[in-house]
């Protein structure tokens, strides 16, 4: 098997052992880690892999949570059925939007999806028949069969995490994720060759939305409480500087990223107004120094061939 | 193998092609000449599917397919070199080769054609493992033509193979373009260095303001002082 699995599948083994020896709060950041894990890993599929730089990748979870949250709230529907439920409703409303988005490129796909973003936090907040408003609203425990709440949604989002990450490590040598890729490195060359930009890049879209929706279904479990600003822009730059600091282009990097933001939020966790100024200097750090992430120097490491790392603009060719 | 009446293309209210019509015989290397602007690419675009023609007949093989989709145009077995050589640089080199028989399904034919591209270009056997944006600017073009290569085309248009490369590789461009004539591809080369288009085609066609303003053998474009001035003015 490849080094970069392996590494992988022993980091997760380490998760698996952890709450034989953790408190709950490092049960906590260790759950926290696997949802950052699933969500850099998503957005690394469409903005590292696929070149599409949208910013409605934290609505979109905030839509699997809620979705997650309210079909059992509302509805009754056990766990196992809402959150994939949610998932799926977080992959339709992203394909949903990525038609017309995607029409649009650089800039204005920017702009077009953080407006999205901001449109779907105002749901959140307005809509209070449905989603209680700008207070949020307690989600009730999931129950697991042998094991208590908080452990069984640790494996859950554990397990999940390994099967995702391996997911999109395959998928990108897949045909479509060749395809993917290609529409980055160029998008004419890739339209030459019969690749059909629209419905590749709204696949990546539908998928990345599904990896979002997921992580936000399991963000409701974990917290047991929904509130609209989870979702907010703050929680999607967060995002960003996990694939940024990682590397575009690369799931190692993704998970690396997922591990070094949540380090530097928990690190500050006492000093609030901080915690921005830091992610800002981290971003600013990683693009002037490492701007192909932490896979970049795992790229140089003998052996190690994980990544599509996107090429710096600096040395693009003009 | 390839005829074009009256092509037209706006682009909006902007007319790029008034009215181009030319042939390209089976088993021939036919070049379009033109300065910058003159509505070269554009050609190549509205034929393989990028842009749609707004009048005209594109008829490949004695199908008109003017107005196609891109993806069905190249399964007609009309390929494109692009512009500016555009390899997928993240990608290896067998990875950018197996991403040019993407719309195929026949696992036999796509690795006889690799063995093919591979042979008539040593250099990319070589580096096959390496990740295409490492590769020299002529290894790269060549790159580009394998990839083309890899959907099995019977005709292939190159856009101005030997822009930015040094004069050897120049001479190594023309040597695989000779080679591929020889295997009996047809060839529709793009291209603004007249010597290169003398030296590879048989005949050549001379495109201004969106029009072919001339036509003949290729052989006597060197000499041809209306031409070089028209062309170059």
């Amino acid at each position: 098997m490849r080094q970069p699995v392996l590494l992988g599948l022993a980091g997760a083994l380490a998760l698996a052992v952890l709450p034989l020896v953790a408190n709950p709060y490092l049960l906590f950041v260790g759950n926290q880690l696997a949802i950052f894990v699933i969500l850099a890993v998503g957005l690394n599929l469409l903005v590292g892999y696929c070149g599409q730089l949208a910013f409605s990748h934290a609505a979109l979870s905030g839509i699997g949570a809620y979705g997650t949250a309210l079909l059992k709230v509302h509805l009754g529907l056990p766990f196992f059925l809402a959150l994939p439920c949610g998932a799926l409703l977080a992959t339709a409303v992203g394909l949903a939007i990525s038609y017309p988005a995607l029409r649009l490129s650089g800039l204005y796909l920017s702009l077009a999806t953080l407006a999205f973003a901001q449109f779907t936090l105002w749901v959140f907040m307005n809509w209070e028949a449905v989603t209680f408003g700008a207070g949020g609203f307690r989600v009730p425990a999931p129950s697991y069969p042998l094991i208590g709440a908080g452990l069984g949604t640790y494996y859950l989002s554990l397990a999940l995490a390994v099967l995702l990450a391996l997911a999109a490590a395959s998928l990108v040598r897949s045909r479509l994720g060749r395809a993917m890729i290609a529409v980055r490195d160029g998008e004419v060359a890739a339209e030459a060759l019969g690749i059909n930009l629209l419905r590749t890049k709204a696949m990546a879209f539908g998928l990345s939305a599904f990896y979002a929706g997921v992580a936000g279904g399991l963000q409701a479990l974990m917290l047991g409480y929904m509130a609209p600003e989870s979702f907010d822009l703050f929680h999607m730059a967060l995002m960003k500087a996990m694939i940024v600091v990682g590397g575009l282009g690369s799931i190692a990097g993704s998970v690396i990223g997922a591990g070094a933001v949540l380090f530097l939020l928990e690190g500050l966790r006492a000093f609030k107004g901080a915690q921005e100024i830091a992610f800002g200097s981290l971003l600013i750090a990683a693009v002037v120094f490492a701007p192909r992430g932490l896979a970049g120097a795992l790229n140089r490491l003998p052996r190690w061939r994980e990544s599509y790392l996107r090429r710096p603009a600096r040395d693009a060719a003009p | 193998m390839l005829e074009v009446e009256h092509l037209a293309v706006s682009y909006g209210p902007t007319r790029i092609l008034e009215d181009v019509s030319f042939h390209v015989p089976r088993g021939r290397v036919v070049a379009l000449l033109g300065g910058n602007g003159s509505g070269k690419t554009t050609v190549l675009n509205a034929l393989t599917g990028m842009v749609r023609p707004r009048g005209g007949a594109i008829r490949f093989g004695g199908q008109d397919c003017a107005g196609w989709r891109p993806d069905r145009i190249l399964r007609l077995g009309l390929a494109q070199v692009p512009q500016g050589r555009e390899v997928f640089a993240s990608m290896s080199v067998a990875e950018n080769l197996e991403l040019g028989a993407y719309t195929r399904r026949d696992r036999e034919g796509v690795r006889r054609d690799t063995e093919r591209a591979l042979a008539l270009f040593p250099r990319l056997r070589e580096k096959a493992r390496r990740r295409a944006g490492t590769l020299s600017g002529g290894e790269q073009q060549m790159l580009a033509v394998a990839r083309a290569l890899m959907s099995g085309p019977r005709l292939l248009l190159m856009d101005e193979p030997s822009v930015g490369l040094a004069p050897n590789v120049v001479g190594d461009m023309v040597a695989a373009i000779r080679a591929l004539r020889e295997e009996g591809l047809t060839i529709l080369l793009v291209e603004q260095n007249v010597g290169v288009a003398a030296a590879v085609a048989d005949s050549a066609h001379v495109l201004q303001a969106g029009r072919i303003v001339h036509s003949g053998p290729a052989s006597g474009l060197l000499d041809d002082e209306e031409v070089l001035r028209s062309y170059l003015g």
